[in-house]
């Protein structure tokens, strides 16, 4: 099977954060591979070790997301796509939505899977609607992939159990990262990402227009959660406290 | 004037009410700005939530029923919700954010040409498009963001909005629906694990989880009966899910569902950010951890430091005399 997957850099959402004047100071050193992205890697190669074929990642980022890149290859993918935008376009999902529809309009494939949200924005709309752009069959929220017949039976999170859906191929499958532990990169990997292809791609080279590229989403600035104050601490015997506390559930907090 | 139309969700049979929380909610923002709010109930048994859906003040209902409905599968329900924004023509169309809603939220606005804002907890009209607050990065800040275009497709985090009812007599509008088997895409070959009789965690009024202080059956046992005393749904931290310990449709979190019930009871659950993300914005929260640094605390309304097997006892017994 030939697997498309497509990555995204992503800051580290564990590292500090700070509003200053509504912007987002974050450590530009901590980007990382998105977490639902690793996952989808990890499942492609699993399927391929399995099967035979091909696992590809494209990944639209700047000059630094080769990094990210290198990671995806490191972790076993045969090779790399580079869309290489400078990184401060501003684009919401339905930019990077519509550059993957159209790298992908002449591509051949069995499978165009992706993380089922970025970690930074945590949107999980460019999976759905690649799928929409290229007409593709797909699903979301995969906890679960097998391939049997040429064809892809995914295992998916819905609403009031986990679904079997069986889809043709060519297809597109958005993964969550509650199915697999994505592996580590070790030495020997990491050596021979070095001499695997990692091809550049121009985006203007994609024949998009400006308008194709704009946003329709605007993040006007960042604010601080409101705080929950921490409340109070009960401390002792477990009797005592455990009565006091369901006592106030009734008369203080009035939620009994 | 324009229209903001709502997806109404069904789930077992039951209307979900984050869906008329939304309702509500675009029932408000119709009143304040001259607007008028449509809402859409996709389901293969749909008329019969008409009334359900007039109480809450829709002026119109679009009502799209056939077998096909019964389970969630994207194809159709596109299908469905294109036919009907074709005659509503909406300039919001506002869901709740449940699982369905993602599967097909993105494929909606590529299909459409609209603007979307997914997973929103709060979100206002303005000129040309909606203002939104948006919990992103894991849920530990927000960002403001704003969505212009002709149609803009929002959804909505349970528990943002109250209920407000408000009877209306609303016109039901039946759209025909037909679709040929060749049309579908994907195959729903089984449903594994459905909830069943269980609570619905994004209606529930209490929640009990349970995280991996909760060791062995003796307090799984214990959970269930404080989940009983109080008609509480129970949820688990990953920890649990991850084991196999409980259903993975129970997991509560950024991977999980997002709750925001009355009360939250998290029993045995360290509150890493990820599990925090998920239940934050629940109304009341009550743990119940043996280590009295655990992070949980820091955002609990009640803490109890202690042993959940010393604890939970005493505290079903003085809930069940509460309650008689
Ligand atoms: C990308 C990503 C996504 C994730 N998504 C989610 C998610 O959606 N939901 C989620 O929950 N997690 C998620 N996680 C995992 C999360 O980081 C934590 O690992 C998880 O929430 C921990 O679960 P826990 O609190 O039950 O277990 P632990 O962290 O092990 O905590 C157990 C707690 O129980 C207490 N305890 C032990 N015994 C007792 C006792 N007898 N009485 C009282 N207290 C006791 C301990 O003091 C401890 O605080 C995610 C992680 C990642 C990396």
């Amino acid at each position: 099977m030939k697997f498309y997957v497509c990555i995204k850099m992503v800051p580290d959402v564990n590292a500090p954060l700070q509003i200053k004047d509504g912007q987002l100071i974050q450590d530009a050193d901590r980007q990382i591979l998105n977490a639902y992205d690793a996952s989808a890697v990890e499942e492609a190669l699993v399927l391929k070790e399995k099967h035979g074929g091909e696992v590809e990642v494209v990944c639209i980022g700047s000059a630094k997301a080769s990094e990210t890149i290198r990671k995806a290859l490191a972790m076993g993918a045969d090779k790399a796509t580079h869309i290489v935008a400078s990184g401060d376009e501003n684009f919401d999902s339905g930019s990077y939505a519509r550059i993957l529809a159209k790298f992908f309009e002449d591509k051949e494939y069995d499978v165009l899977s992706l993380g089922k949200q970025a970690q930074d924005t945590d949107a999980g709309l460019t999976g759905s609607m690649v799928a929409a752009m290229l007409s593709l069959p797909y699903t979301t929220n995969a906890v679960g992939l097998k391939a049997q017949d040429g064809k892809l039976i995914v295992k998916r999170q819905g609403d009031t159990g986990q679904e079997m859906i069986e889809l043709p191929t060519p297809c597109a499958v958005t993964c969550s990262n509650d199915m697999n532990e994505p592996r580590i990169p070790n030495l020997k990997g990491i050596m021979a990402s070095k001499r695997k292809p990692m091809e550049q791609v121009e985006l203007s080279s994609l024949d998009l227009s400006e308008d194709e590229l704009t946003a329709s989403t605007t993040v006007l600035g960042y604010e601080e959660k409101p705080e929950r104050e921490a409340g109070k601490k009960f401390e002792g015997e477990a009797d005592e406290i455990a009565r006091e506390v369901a006592q106030l559930l009734d008369t203080e907090a009035n939620v009994i | 004037m324009s229209t903001i139309l709502t997806h109404i969700a069904i789930a077992d049979g039951k209307i979900k009410r984050s869906s008329l929380e939304v309702l509500s909610h675009c029932k408000q923002l119709a009143d304040q700005g001259g607007h008028s709010v449509e809402a859409v109930v996709v389901d293969s048994n749909a008329s019969s939530f008409v009334e359900g859906i007039q109480k809450y003040g829709a002026s119109k209902v679009y009502v799209v029923e056939d077998p096909i409905f019964k389970n969630h599968m994207n194809t159709p329900l596109l299908k469905a919700l294109v036919k009907v924004m074709e005659s509503a023509n909406p300039s919001v169309f506002a869901f709740a954010s449940t699982e369905s809603t993602k599967d097909i939220l993105g494929a909606l606005a590529a299909n459409q040409n609209a603007a979307v804002l997914p997973d929103v907890s709060s979100f206002e009209l303005m000129d040309g498009g909606v203002k939104a607050k948006r919990p992103v990065m894991a849920a530990k800040i927000i960002s403001n963001t704003q969505a212009k275009g002709d149609t803009v497709l929002v959804s909505v985090r349970s528990g943002s909005y109250d209920l407000a009812e408000n009877e209306t007599s609303a016109e039901v509008v039946n759209v025909d629906f037909c679709m040929e088997d060749s049309e579908l895409q994907a195959i729903l070959k089984e449903i594994i694990s459905a909830s069943g009789d269980t609570i619905d965690l994004n209606e529930a009024e209490s929640i009990v989880a349970a995280g991996r202080g909760v060791k062995d059956e003796e307090g799984q046992k214990l959970i269930s009966e404080l989940a009983q005393v109080l008609n509480a749904g129970i949820g688990a931290s990953r920890a649990l899910t991850e084991a196999g310990i409980y259903d993975p449709s129970l997991q509560i979190g950024q991977t999980g569902k997002v709750v925001s019930p009355q009360l939250y009871i998290a029993v045995g659950i360290s509150g890493a950010i990820q599990h925090v993300a998920g239940m934050a914005n629940s109304k009341v929260i009550v743990a119940i951890n043996k280590d009295p640094d655990a992070p949980i605390f820091e955002i609990s309304d009640y803490g109890i430091v202690g042993d959940l097997y010393k604890v939970l006892p005493p505290f079903i017994e003085e809930l069940k005399k509460i309650k008689n």
